[in-house]
């Protein structure tokens, strides 16, 4: 397989993934027995009481159809579907905020969640591999041992609890950051980034915290096991240092599984996202799903649900990418 | 002249101590090859962990010590405490699996700079990297791969680089060959012994094959249970070996134009926990007395640089009966 055969194969099978994705976001709504129209209707009767005529009624319903992408049969349905969404990346209208077209309403949310995602998801990997390197390469030392017990008290926390924990000591107790963050309603600038960084530290720690368990587990094991590997053996027997074999020998080898496992867990990050952003009144795109979820805001829902799953799906493919880069095996054949 | 001084060496296990080497007194002379030769278990490659001074949990050096006959930096005679600092410089070794004793996701090249205290110009020891990879029958370019790109028989003949590069005084091969077709087998060989004549280093080659022996070697080690049995001239100990063991080790050698299958020697080496009185060899051994099974038999120089560990190394009995 050469570089180009593993390149064409991620690609596919992003694409692949991609259009399960958008296909089974298009079909599950419709396989639930409520139609949101209707809803939408009644709510509007209800409003209005009797005063409504059923010509207005129908026209409405016809209008909605359209603006919704429920015209015509599903096959046709789909077809437009995947057209809207894949061609122009048009989810409609928001039900709340109408006519505010949801994909604005997503950009603007995109930013922040990555952004506290990627920067915590990174500081998380690079800080729970680096202890769980040292705690795995001098397993024999007491002292290394210490920060396994980090790994193995944090892993098994649920995310929730954790997050409380944090806020607690961190807002409560030592009241070092805002118990409840604001944030500027312009969004980042380059006058208020100090201000943002400092409301997002605390949603961005609680995020660390809970990738660092696992991290530090899984680390503390290859490591482990790579430093019994017959290249780390005849380094040390050739004089090679400590820290360039721990370095160079262990940590460059242990950390491709994780790179792997880096990509495989971006869901589950993801879902860590929307709790965090519904306990901070973070402003992502995990707050604009709650907003969409509790008040029937359909296509804001399954607009931000479509650019979740567009949004983990091209990390991982970037991760495999990158991948090469680690590994000359894939890299050179 | 490597000195071996009543070398115990021992593994600590959950069931307790064992002696992998269990007082082995040698002198290897400079400038030769000596073959350590054995069936599998018997302490060859604890032996060679003890010369090379790669003594540490689980294994210990429970008595004696090991003179290597020359002094460090500072003029203090090397022993088996102060070795370490000169590792692949004076003394270096070749791995017995080249593919997994490189590092699969680094160049050759920065694996040839890793050893320590790695001080001077990088470009320039590269340069002479280079030229020296080249004179070992190797592209020059080959420095530039990574392992996988290179074929079995070039990355031995990396790792036979990597070990003669600092011209070191002793180089330790533990089955630097059973990982390569018999082909390449015969090429790695020839090139150690090449290296060896030019540099005049003392070569310690582990191999279970007697051939390799007959072949390679100047001197043989043979060793039996944890224990020295025969020491001497390679030559001397095939044409007129003095332990019964030696000699079955070397019947099961095949000969050109003899197709029968050699058996191999019948029984098994005593178990290292077992509680061992005697010669070692005794239950296996065709000559073997009563004296044999209570007494054990001390090493001895029965000739001139030759040494045996058994009660009837020089009687008739053993030199006609057994062959
Ligand atoms: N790491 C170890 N821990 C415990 N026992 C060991 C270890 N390595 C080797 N031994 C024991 O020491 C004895 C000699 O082993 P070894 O020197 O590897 O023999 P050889 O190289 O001749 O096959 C064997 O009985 C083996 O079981
Ligand atoms: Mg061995």
């Amino acid at each position: 397989m050469s570089i180009f055969q593993y390149f064409a194969k991620r690609i596919g099978l992003y694409l692949v993934v991609l259009f399960i994705g958008l296909t089974i976001t298009f079909f599950l709504p419709r396989l639930m027995p409520t139609n949101p129209i209707d809803g939408y209707i009644s709510q509007i009767e209800s409003r209005a009481g009797q005063s409504l005529r059923p010509e207005a009624i129908a026209a409405l319903r016809s209008n909605l159809e359209e603006l919704y992408g429920l015209k015509g049969d599903i096959f046709t349905q789909y077809v437009n579907y995947l057209n809207r969404v894949i061609l122009h990346f048009d989810f409609g209208p928001s039900f709340t905020n109408y006519p505010e077209p949801v994909s604005d309403m997503i950009f603007r949310a995109l930013p922040w969640t990555l952004g506290l995602l990627l920067v915590s998801t990174i500081v998380s990997w690079i800080i729970g591999n680096l202890i769980g390197l040292v705690a795995g390469y001098f397993h024999n030392k007491r002292s290394a041992t210490v920060l396994e017990v980090v790994g193995i008290l944090l892993y098994p926390i649920p995310y929730y609890i954790l997050a409380l924990t944090v806020i607690l000591v961190l807002a409560y107790f030592l009241p070092v950051f805002p118990l409840s963050p604001t944030f500027p309603a312009e969004g980042l600038t380059f006058g208020n980034a100090g201000t943002i960084l400092f409301n997002s530290a605390l949603p961005a720690i609680t995020l660390v915290l809970a990738g660092f368990g696992w991290n530090i587990l899984s680390m503390k094991s290859l490591a482990y096991t790579t430093k019994e590997e017959p290249y780390v053996t005849y380094a040390r027997l050739k004089g090679t240092s400590n820290w360039k074999r721990m370095t160079r020998y262990v940590f460059r080898n242990a950390m491709l599984p994780q790179v792997t496992a880096l990509a495989l867990s971006l869901g589950t990050i993801f879902n860590g996202a929307l709790l965090t952003e519904m306990l901070f009144s973070y402003p992502g795109v995990g707050l604009l799903m709650r907003t969409a979820a509790s008040s029937g805001d359909y296509n804001l829902l399954y607009g931000s649900i479509t650019m979740s799953i567009i949004a983990v799906a091209t990390a991982g493919l970037i991760i495999d990418l990158i991948y090469p880069l680690f590994d000359p095996r894939i890299r050179n054949r | 002249m490597i000195r071996l001084n009543n070398v115990v060496a021992s593994y600590k296990t959950e069931r307790g101590v064992v002696n992998a080497v269990d007082g082995v007194s040698l002198e290897i002379p400079d400038g030769c090859i000596v073959g350590i030769a054995g069936e599998s278990g018997c302490g060859k490659s604890t032996l060679m962990k003890v010369i090379y001074g790669d003594i540490g949990f689980p294994l210990a050096l429970a008595s004696g010590s090991v003179d290597y006959g020359f002094s460090d930096d500072s003029g203090k005679p090397v022993t088996s405490r102060n070795i370490q600092k000169e590792w692949f410089k004076r003394i270096s070794y070749v791995p017995q699996s080249s593919m997994s004793s490189l590092n699969p996701v680094i160049r050759i090249r920065k694996q040839f700079l890793d050893f320590q205290d790695q001080t001077g110009n990088k470009a320039q020891i590269l340069e002479q990297v280079k030229s020296y990879v080249k004179k070992l029958g190797l592209p020059e370019e080959s420095i530039d791969s990574y392992p996988h790109q290179l074929s079995g028989g070039m990355r031995q003949r990396i790792m036979i680089a990597m070990a003669t590069f600092f011209q070191p005084e002793i180089i330790l091969a533990d089955e630097p060959t059973t990982a390569l077709d018999v082909v390449v087998q015969k090429s790695i060989l020839l090139l150690l012994m090449d290296l060896q004549e030019q540099m005049g280093n003392t070569i310690i080659l582990v191999s279970h094959d007697m051939g390799v022996h007959y072949q390679v070697t100047d001197k043989m080690l043979i060793m039996y249970a944890a224990k020295a049995v025969e020491y001497g001239d390679s030559e001397e100990i095939f044409q007129r070996p003095l332990h019964p063991y030696t000699r079955l080790l070397i019947n099961s050698l095949p000969t050109i134009g003899d197709d029968r299958a050699r058996e191999g020697i019948p029984g098994r080496p005593p178990s290292l926990w077992n509680k061992l009185q005697g010669c070692r060899f005794a239950d296996r051994c065709p000559l073997a007395t009563d004296r044999c099974r209570n007494e054990e038999p001390e090493f001895v120089e029965y000739r001139p640089g030759h040494f045996a560990a058994c009660h009837y190394a020089d009687s008739e009995a053993n030199l006609s009966e057994v062959s």
